[in-house]
């Protein structure tokens, strides 16, 4: 298996504070990584490493470069891209222009990837950087990576405040990119089902480390503890969250949606009684890409919980009350 | 009050009638202010371009000196500057002083931190998301700076007239270093002072308008630049 990256014992720092702490991580070539996290997680530092931007605190960074210039080979998309102060043809033509292509060359290419990202080449490619709406900027931007054909393709929440037409585009975009270049995507996102979607693997970042390989439901203190060993947790709608072994206060546990077990309300007075359960609505359904399994996300105590569907799928759909129930063992805690 | 517009009615006479003495000045001014400008621009504007994009250690003292040179007094310029081209001075051997170049000299450091000042809060007022995005398209080295440059071209603009306004009304340097000697070293400014004190207002308004006019032309030349990029 041909690797694009490998992280070894990478820690960085931004003054005293460690934001990325990663002791071992490979990403295989010409895959679709989604990265998935709370604000504050180390998304956007990690993409920055990756990008070859920025060099970790200690440890180091691999990057198996295909050619003497990795710089050229790698394109980040950051979180709020930014449209240099001229026309979208001279934005989505400049990386192009670095690497000294000739301009037949890059107005064919120019044209090539506004058209991958939605946008008409003759309506836009003269228009200003002003005169766009946010998600037509963003496509923008996304082109003036795409053009370049990298070999690896970084984007930094690519879909935060862009309308369901856009982040359909963008989707449509990274699976070109990977399916005709077999380009490696690596893309941060909140939206889980847009990234269940899109990629074949997920990295889950929390604190700066890398807690899981899908998106594990993450259940934060303070906890109060009651007789013995039980503990309860009371969420913003007043449910209580019984729990035994918690290791602290501050603790926070993490559930994978595998093991949170998910059944209509209507049926489940039985499971009232027992620890670790929650009442909440199904908000979505999606399918993770990669393995077919069917995800729901659910609202509940004012958080958003994922739990994978067993079982007749109708039972779950959106706006359906269900209760949310796992088991003790199964919680990871990070103190 | 008919003085004056005795001397608007000379004004107009010496310059349609292309009084030679009148377009000397204008010639030695354009000549010295045409050297002084592309120097400071091309010392300035790296130069300011690196105090404003490079975090380094002693930048906060360095930037407060170019600050308070915008405050530099032009007679201390001519001062500073004729001390060194005098004879008796450090490069007296060059036989500079009274002459053009003396004047580009001064003007030039008359200009240099205005540029270097005004190009530094330009980059620094960037976009803090611009080197992100150069460096992320694969920009390095001069390619970073002058993208850098071009995206702050507005402002570097104004840096530029700002310079030049100052450099095209300034009298001390002129005066110190050229020596305000006629047909060769007299700038508008000089001859302005010169005529005004033998009471030829004719000849100071006419040079007055012609520095006026030279502003505006620079002006109007800019804001085509604006408009076209």
């Amino acid at each position: 298996m041909d690797l694009a990256y490998r992280l070894e014992g990478v820690r960085h720092c931004y003054g005293n504070r460690t934001v990325l702490c990663i002791d071992e991580q490979a990403i295989e070539l010409n895959r679709i990584v989604g990265i998935v996290g709370h604000n504050g997680s180390g998304k956007s530092t990690l993409l920055r490493l990756l990008a070859l931007l920025e060099h970790p605190t200690r440890g180091k960074v691999h990057y198996f470069a295909e050619s003497k210039e990795p710089m050229f080979e790698v394109a980040l998309l950051p979180q709020e891209p930014y449209l240099l102060r001229r026309s979208v043809f001279s934005n989505v033509s400049y990386g192009l222009e670095i690497r000294g292509c000739g301009k037949n060359e890059i107005r064919q290419r120019v044209y090539d990837a506004l058209s991958w990202v939605g946008l008409d080449p003759e309506g836009f490619a003269c228009r200003r950087w002003y005169a766009l709406s946010g998600g037509e900027a963003q496509r923008v931007a996304l082109a003036a990576r795409l053009v370049l054909r990298p070999r690896v393709l970084l984007l930094d929440e690519p879909t935060t405040s862009v309308d369901a037409e856009s982040g359909r585009k963008i989707r449509e975009a990274i699976l070109k990119a990977r399916n005709e270049w077999g380009t490696t995507v690596i893309v941060s996102s909140h939206d889980r089902q847009w990234l269940f979607d899109v990629c074949d693997t997920i990295i889950h970042l929390f604190r700066g480390r890398v807690v899981g390989s899908g998106v594990e439901n993450i259940v934060f203190g303070p906890w109060r503890k009651l007789e013995g060993d039980l503990w309860i947790k009371i969420f913003p709608d007043g449910q209580k969250f019984l729990c035994p072994g918690v290791p602290g206060c501050n603790a926070v546990g993490l559930i994978d949606p595998s093991d949170m077990h998910m059944f209509p309300e209507a049926t489940g007075s039985k499971y009232k009684r027992r620890a670790c359960c929650i009442h909440g609505t199904v908000s979505g359904l999606s399918m993770v890409r990669s393995t077919g399994d069917i995800i729901a996300t659910v609202y509940a105590g004012g958080e958003s919980f994922s739990a994978k569907v067993s079982g007749c799928v109708e039972q779950f759909t959106p706006g359906r009350r269900v209760i949310l129930l796992t088991y003790p063992d199964k919680i990871r805690w990070m103190s | 009050m008919s003085y004056i517009l005795e001397g608007l009615r000379q004004a107009v006479m010496l310059l349609v009638k292309w009084d030679p003495e009148t377009y000397a000045a204008i010639r030695a001014t354009l000549t010295v202010t045409s050297y002084s400008m592309c120097a400071s621009l091309l010392l300035g504007i790296p130069a300011g371009f690196a105090l404003g994009y490079f975090d380094f250690r002693g930048k906060r003292v360095l930037r407060t000196m170019v600050d308070t040179c915008l405050a530099f007094p032009t007679v201390l310029i001519g001062l500073l500057v004729y001390a060194f081209l005098s004879r008796r001075g450090p490069l007296g051997s060059l036989n500079l002083l009274f002459s053009l170049s003396a004047i580009a000299i001064g003007q030039t450091i008359l200009a240099l931190p205005i540029i270097m000042s005004l190009t530094a809060t330009a980059v620094e007022s960037l976009d803090r998301r611009l080197r992100l995005t150069l460096l992320s398209l694969g920009a390095r080295g001069h390619k970073l700076l002058f993208t850098t440059l071009w995206e702050a071209r507005h402002a570097l603009l104004i840096a530029a007239i700002t310079a030049y306004g100052r450099v095209l009304t300034e009298v001390g340097i002129s005066m110190m270093v050229g020596g305000n000697i006629k047909w060769h070293t007299r700038t508008i400014t000089t001859a302005i002072a010169l005529e005004t004190g033998k009471g030829n207002f004719g000849l100071g308004i006419a040079l007055g308008i012609v520095l006026m006019l030279i502003a505006l032309i620079v002006n109007l030349s800019v804001m085509s630049l604006r408009k076209k990029s």
